[in-house]
């Protein structure tokens, strides 16, 4: 028998014109599908963000040291603040360049949060990085003063170590074709959780008899790994990764 | 984005690189008349820094401004520290930017 009552659920679902589940939460289903790697948090500086502007021809994506940029965080002065009802917007000086952030209001905690905010002012600010009409802007997520000012300092050695980190995976990442080198065997042993507790490192006799090689085969690479700045000798024959 | 004013991180040893450029130096102030601050560089040589109001003496005061000389910054910004400051990280971060990092940086 043919309804003549009006089935609005029907009628709008997947009609176009409600929002449907997909819809409701598309990042759920973007993000789940991408590595996690790939979302990283970023510690960068302004100036990290423009040189990967400038030379990236997707100007809605950009790379740094092989790594997408989606989350970033930045420590800067807060400058040109002018707040709206539904957003604020600000620019951020680091030092190294300014960048035009900008803090949806959404609910009251938003607002009470920037309103301790003013020109001047440093903050530690998390946001997502996004092109857009040719330029690149922060969407923030959080915004807070600094209490303490050796965060600036901190910032900036952790922009530099993050660097230094991605960099070198990609420089040990062209050289195995594939393969992995001794170099890359020696320092998985040291990334090991056990190992990287080891505040005097691991003996080298040790690493040894884990890869099954002579010591002399071992030296060799432990002296190219010390090179590269990857490990160092902590205390007499036990060595250590920089980053463990 | 605008990339056109950035101001290098400096102790008193990289001073005298940046002459007539904006810079910015945490100084540890020992004396301060309101016109001319003497302080102390975190690697410990004497800056004099022009247009700082009148600062407690022994407060860490990161100063942004344009360098005038070896030894004098023209403040435009300055933030006032406090008495606690790791001048050691200042320094080593000062050394860093200049040197093998400077690429992310200036």
């Amino acid at each position: 028998m043919h309804s003549s009552e009006f089935d609005g659920a029907a009628a709008f679902a997947g009609g176009g014109f409600m929002p449907s589940q997909e819809t409701q939460d598309p990042d759920s289903s973007f993000y789940s599908s991408k590595n996690r790697d790939a979302q990283a948090l970023l510690p960068l500086t302004v100036k990290q963000i423009s040189d990967a502007f400038q030379s990236s021809d997707d100007k809605s994506n950009v790379i740094i040291d092989g790594v997408d940029v989606n989350n970033v965080t930045l420590v800067g002065r807060v400058c040109n603040k002018a707040e709206r009802i539904t957003d604020v917007a600000f620019v951020l000086d680091d030092g190294t360049g300014r960048i035009e952030c900008n803090k949806w209001l959404q609910e009251a905690v938003d607002s009470i949060e920037v309103e301790g905010i003013s020109d001047g002012m440093y903050v530690r600010l998390h946001g997502h990085l996004k092109g857009f009409q040719g330029k690149m802007t922060v969407n923030v997520f959080s915004l807070r003063p600094l209490n303490d000012f050796n965060e600036i300092a901190s910032h900036f050695l952790e922009c530099i170590c993050v660097h230094l980190y991605n960099t070198m995976l990609q420089f040990s990442g062209q050289h195995n074709n594939g393969q992995k080198t001794l170099e890359d065997m020696v320092l998985e042993i040291l990334h090991l959780p056990t190992n990287r507790t080891r505040d005097e490192g691991v003996p080298r006799e040790l690493i040894a008899r884990q890869l099954g090689i002579p010591l002399d085969k071992l030296m060799l690479a432990i002296k190219n790994l010390i090179e590269e700045g990857a490990i160092f000798e902590a205390i007499g024959d036990h060595y250590k990764s920089i980053i463990g | 984005m605008d990339m056109s004013n950035p101001a290098a991180f400096v102790n008193g040893e990289l001073l005298p690189n940046y002459i007539g450029k904006r810079v910015r130096a945490v100084v540890q102030v020992l004396q301060s008349d309101g016109a001319v601050t003497i302080g102390k560089s975190t690697d410990d040589r004497q800056l004099t820094v022009r247009g700082l109001p009148q600062v407690p003496p022994m407060n860490y005061v990161e100063v942004t401004g344009i360098a005038e000389n070896n030894q004098l910054i023209n403040a435009e910004i300055w933030t006032d520290f406090g008495k606690k400051f790791d001048i050691n990280s200042n320094n080593m971060l000062c050394r860093l930017a200049n040197g093998e990092f400077k690429s992310l940086f200036l």
